[in-house]
């Protein structure tokens, strides 16, 4: 009897795990369908911050760090007294804090907060190669300090790509224009990147176009394993081979390849993992992992070369300088 | 090379380009931090365009009256807190603290990024819908509704 009744409840247990369980949907031509606009604004950075030991992080841990960010947040939008005249020499700074997007939490997989996104290393460090990035230093300094001409300034300043690595790949959290849009149709996935509205065309079952090709965001091929697409880019731009942000700084020379996979676990989240070999630059592999998180939010037009005045004020700056 | 000096490069090179990295461009290229301005004056219009929002406001200092543009970030996380063309209206009289841009011929208006803009009794220009100004990054699940 003792037996029957335990062959019951695990019965019962069995049923009510398979009926929690998701059933990805699929696009009408049959594909896992992955389709939506995506965030991954998140205060989770792509390396660990010193303070933080492991790469889960408890409810308390992470609330406190919350909290911190908080405040250095109002601390930053609030440098003046009343009446109080900004100090000369002090830092230019930005714009107010309302016109960013970072996120507000700290991201969270199967339940657990991350204090960073690279899950190898075991340390959430990039295992930077010192003399690579000490070689390219120079070279790099010049794309943000050069203002002869337009050519000379940063992609994003260009309007080319978002900076940092918001495009990818890997696809990285910035600032703001944290979103993504992601569109199927046969043969092929869009991913459309807010920043800049750059689009990933990755092209499903196809091999690599010839070497001498390198698209901005790299050339992306993918296949399905299952209900995970599998994304495979290398080749990417010259001049994508230093991407910078507040939040990461990356290098991606000439051979890299980044294995990325996306697999939708639920109705409004999609697991996006990656891993980047890079020999030039690091002296491993490295990967990491976040949720894409569905949103309602809408992507507004983003027009990037028509309002770009400051690269007018960049370039008059320079010559105000050089007048001096 | 030592292991150290590859490090104190790499360091000094990391902390440059941190200050240059901020945002979609350097800040530091285009505003000269010896000429901080603090200005109030009337809203002429707002421009809501990528990659920056600029400002257009009219000040009178001494019977002279200034044009000035004031640079903003992206529009795309204002707009989707709720702020429109029809929040900051024209005539509004706004002030903003920040730094003049290097290239000082105010050829056709003079120039300034809005590292603070408030209204004249110390409230946020922008905000939220929901006053907080708290970013919205998915992680609430109420705003996917």
């Amino acid at each position: 009897m003792q037996n029957k009744l335990f062959i019951f409840i695990v019965f019962i247990f069995s049923l009510a795990t398979y009926a929690e369980e998701f059933t990805v949907q699929k696009t009408w031509f049959g594909d896992p369908d992955l389709q939506g606009v995506w965030t991954n604004a998140s205060l989770t950075t792509l390396e660990r911050p010193d303070h933080f030991e492991t790469l889960e992080i408890s409810d308390e841990v992470a609330a406190y760090a919350k909290n911190v960010n908080q405040e250095t947040v109002e601390n930053i939008d609030n440098p003046y007294e009343d009446g109080e005249t900004p100090e000369s020499g002090g830092d230019v700074g930005g714009y107010n804090v309302a016109w960013m997007d970072p996120g507000s939490d700290f991201m969270r997989l199967n339940g657990k907060y991350r204090s960073s996104i690279i899950t190898y290393p075991e340390n959430g460090k990039l295992p930077r190669r010192l003399t690579r990035w000490a070689i390219e230093g120079p070279s790099i300094y010049r794309m943000f300090t050069s203002a002869d001409h337009p050519e000379e300034r940063s992609l994003g300043e260009r309007c080319i790509v978002g900076f940092g690595s918001s495009g990818g790949p890997p696809m990285l959290n910035v600032l703001y224009n944290n979103h993504y849009q992601i569109v199927q149709s046969p043969g092929y996935v869009m991913i459309m990147v807010e920043m800049n509205h750059d689009a990933r065309i990755i092209r499903i079952d196809s091999e690599h176009n010839p070497d001498e090709m390198k698209p901005w965001l790299g050339d992306s091929i993918g296949r399905w394993e299952g209900n995970t697409l599998v994304v495979k880019t290398k080749n990417h731009h010259p001049q994508q081979k230093f991407r910078a942000a507040i939040r990461h700084q990356i290098l991606m020379m000439e051979g890299a390849e980044v294995t990325e996979r996306f697999t939708r676990t639920s109705e409004n989240e999609i697991l996006y993992e990656f891993e980047v070999n890079d020999k030039k630059a690091y002296r491993d592999v490295w990967k990491g992992e976040m949720p894409l998180r569905a949103t309602e939010d809408k992507i507004y037009e983003y027009a990037c070369h028509e309002g770009n005045y400051a690269m007018a004020n960049i370039l008059a700056g320079a010559r105000a300088e050089e007048s001096k | 090379m030592t292991n150290f000096m590859i490090k104190t490069i790499f360091s000094t090179f990391m902390i440059l380009l941190s200050v240059n990295s901020f945002s979609h461009h350097a800040f530091t290229a285009e505003f000269d931090a010896n000429a901080p301005v603090n200005l109030t004056g009337k809203v002429l219009k707002v421009e809501w365009i990528n990659p920056h929002a600029w400002v257009h406001m009219e000040v009178e200092e001494e019977g002279k009256k200034t044009t000035w543009m004031v640079e903003g970030g992206t529009p795309n996380t204002l707009i989707r807190n709720g702020i429109t063309k029809q929040s900051i209206k024209p005539g509004t009289v706004i002030v903003v603290r920040g730094y003049q841009s290097k290239g000082k011929l105010c050829l056709p208006r003079c120039i300034a990024n809005g590292r603070d803009v408030t209204f004249p009794d110390g409230r946020k220009v922008f905000m939220g819908s929901s006053g907080t100004g708290a970013p919205r990054d998915g992680a609430d699940p109420r705003e996917r509704r």
